[in-house]
């Protein structure tokens, strides 16, 4: 490849809750009806990957881990002008929680190569919303990270970032190699440009083409010993599952009457119900 | 001395300020020491840290162990990373549960530590416990078996209307990592008494591969839904950024007030993302959360529910705020929320005449 950078963008397929379909009325959501989404805090991470392919120049590598069907968001990664894409796909990764998860795709890095610069997560995703899989990988691969970065600029072949911290930020100075996770207050994703998108289109229509640029691989292939991820590798367990409306109370309505005689009859209920809010009104 | 390794919290502190979630860490700590009849354990890092180790004495340690060292004097990653490794190392057996904050420090340390310790790590959770647990599945066979004093990290599993208890017993550490603001913080008992031993890092070169330039924190600027006594939140209803004045007017009411705004207002520019409470926002627990305008999604729940007392107005009385507020008024906000102040203020003038 070329001068600049190599740079690995981590993207998640996850459910769609702003499609109507399979999103039921209190944000719930049926995963087997629901569409099937790039998760949203992905894109400030491709965006932030291909500002600096613009900057210094390099390529971006759009990397997924899921069943066959999250390949559409490599083409997606692709349209927006990633390069390249790799689909990691295997029954035995069922069941892999975030330290199996971390560990099949810091196998997938290195197969990539030894030389890749940059890895980019987003900063959680909204499904398994746990912030810990781009750490974990980090951990793997030897790699400093930054959390939470928001601003990223390179210098001197090192990056200047911005971290958000609580409260305020931090700015700071990394080598590469390094792992950044993208905080959702980073830079939207610019949309796609229509010669992007024609390009990938096209490519689409040549099978042999198609799957040069976007490469589907399996546990084998990336040399990961299947004791290491799935559910065998998994420290953790979804032991109990439970409903959260087996919690709070019974709602107290009013209503009806008149606005003022309802608002006297609540603030009225308050004060007597001794849970002390007449002691915080000021 | 019991039979178990200790219950082990990482101290959260910034540039010598201890997070409130320490407390709510050393409070859960505790509780679940207790259950298992071990000691509490700290750990804190940084330079110059006066009585931080009293104070997490005061407030349930039993043991802290103390990295003071100038290199740790800025929160970065592999410093901390090797301080907490140098820690554990002294152990003959590790900790059977380490406690870290769901913040920008715990959420990058914490995952770090699970992964060299090849340990699992439940994010974000709202409670935690001891329990059994008993392994059945054949999927797996190293895995089954029959497991005491396992620790239960709960968290929300979002989008489903689901809490999940996490379990992983199989190798301690039992880490997990806990939400500011879903936890009962310790209360202060400044006659504790307890061991500070203070611990050498051992760190090498590679450590220091991030330079820090500067760390600018500005805390009057920042927006306190996590300490306010009475939280009131705007919704969509509110109908723009003017909308919030009718929010600001009611919180005014009270002395010890924040207001705070669901994701759909942030995501329109109504209001900034430091006042949004939810999955993606903060977790409140106030004594009192009024919410005006809020349809009551579960993201939004999941951030809130915890509240001593939820009061909602709403127009629309099958909206599902109201199946797990404890007083509802079905009404316009704009009406509602003024008729409120003037109530509570009337309130007021009678309890000062008495
Ligand atoms: C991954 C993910 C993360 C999310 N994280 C969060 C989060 O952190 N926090 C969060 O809040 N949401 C979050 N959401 C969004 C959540 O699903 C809801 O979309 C959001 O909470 C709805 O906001 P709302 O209640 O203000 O708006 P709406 O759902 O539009 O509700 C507005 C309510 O106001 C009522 N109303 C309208 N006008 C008036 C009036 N004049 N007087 C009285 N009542 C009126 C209506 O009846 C309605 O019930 C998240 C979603 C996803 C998918
Ligand atoms: N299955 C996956 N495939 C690719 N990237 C992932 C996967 N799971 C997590 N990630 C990356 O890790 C980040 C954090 O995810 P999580 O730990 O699940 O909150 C995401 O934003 C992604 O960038």
């Amino acid at each position: 490849m070329s001068d600049g950078l190599k740079m690995v963008v981590l993207l998640k397929q996850v459910p769609d809750t702003s499609s109507k379909a399979g999103v039921n009325p209190d944000g719930t959501v049926d995963r087997a009806r629901a569409k099937k989404m790039l998760n949203p805090f992905d894109k400030y991470a491709l965006q932030k990957a291909l500002e600096v392919k613009r900057a210094v120049g390099g390529e971006v590598i759009a990397v997924t881990m899921g069943p066959p069907p999250a390949i559409s968001v490599l083409s997606d990664a692709l349209e927006y002008g990633a390069d390249t894409g790799y689909l990691l796909t295997d029954r035995r990764l069922a069941a892999s929680d975030t330290l199996s998860t971390a560990f099949a795709l810091h196998k997938a890095i290195i197969y990539i190569g030894s030389d890749v610069d940059m890895v980019f997560t987003g900063l959680q995703t909204t499904d398994g919303d746990t912030a810990q899989t781009g750490p974990q990988i980090a951990e793997r691969l030897d790699m400093p990270q930054i959390t939470y970065c928001d601003r990223l600029e390179m210098k001197d072949g090192k990056a200047l970032v911005r971290r958000v911290v609580e409260g305020g930020h931090q700015d700071l100075e990394i080598p590469l190699p390094a792992l950044i996770t993208v905080a959702n207050s980073a830079t939207p994703l610019e949309p796609k440009r229509f010669a992007a998108v024609y390009k990938v289109r096209e490519l689409s229509r040549d099978k042999g083409a198609y799957d040069e640029k976007i490469k589907t691989v399996n546990l084998d292939d990336i040399d990961v010993d299947p004791a290491k991820t799935g559910l065998a590798g998994s420290p953790t367990v979804v032991g109990k599952t439970w409903k959260m409306g087996d919690i709070g109370g019974t709602c107290v309505m009013f209503q009806g009457g008149a606005p003022e005689h309802e608002v006297e009859q609540l603030v009225e209920r308050l004060t007597t119900d001794e849970r002390g809010i007449e002691e915080l009104i000021q | 001395m019991s039979d178990f390794a200790n219950v082990m919290v990482i101290a959260d502190q910034l540039q010598n300020d201890l997070q409130p979630i320490t407390f709510e860490l050393l409070g859960a700590a505790s509780e679940l020491a207790e259950k298992l009849g071990v000691k509490v354990q700290a750990m804190v890092m940084g330079h110059d840290l006066g009585d931080i180790p009293q104070t997490l004495i005061h407030n349930g340690a039993d043991e802290v162990f103390v990295v003071d060292e100038p290199e740790l004097a800025d929160y970065t990653t592999l410093p901390y990373r090797r301080a907490v490794i140098t820690v554990l190392e002294r152990f003959d057996r590790p900790p059977h549960i380490i406690l870290c904050g769901a913040t920008t420090i715990g959420r990058d340390l914490a995952p770090r530590i699970a992964a060299h310790l090849e340990v699992g790590l439940t994010a974000d959770c709202t409670e935690l416990d001891i329990g059994e647990y008993i392994h059945k599945g054949k999927a797996d066979p190293n895995k089954v078996g029959a497991f005491e004093n396992c620790l239960y990290a709960i968290r929300p599993s979002f989008g489903e209307s689901l809490k999940a208890r996490i379990i992983g017993p199989w190798k301690n550490p039992q880490m997990a990592t806990a939400r500011a603001g879903a936890m009962v913080p310790s209360k202060p008992d400044t006659s504790r008494t307890g061991a500070i031993i203070p611990v050498k890092a051992t760190f090498t070169e590679s450590d220091f591969r991030v330079k820090v330039i500067q760390t600018v924190r500005d805390i009057s600027k920042a927006v306190d839904l996590i300490s306010a006594k009475v939280i009131v939140t705007g919704g969509a209803g509110v109908g723009g950024p003017e909308g919030f004045e009718v929010v600001r007017d009611l919180a005014s009411v009270f002395a010890d007030s924040a207001v705070g705004a669901s994701r759909k207002t942030v995501d329109a520019g109504w209001i900034p993302y430091a006042h949004q409470v939810g999955q993606t926002g903060k977790t409140v627990r106030p004594k009192v959360y009024i919410a005006l305008g809020v349809s009551g999604a579960i993201q939004h729940r999941v951030g809130m529910s915890n509240s001593d007392t939820i009061i909602a107005v709403n127009k629309d009385e099958s909206a599902p705020i109201f199946q797990f507020a404890d007083y509802g008024v079905v009404g316009d906000l704009f009406e509602i929320a003024p008729l409120l102040k003037k109530q509570f203020q009337k309130t007021m003038a009678g309890a000062t005449a008495q």
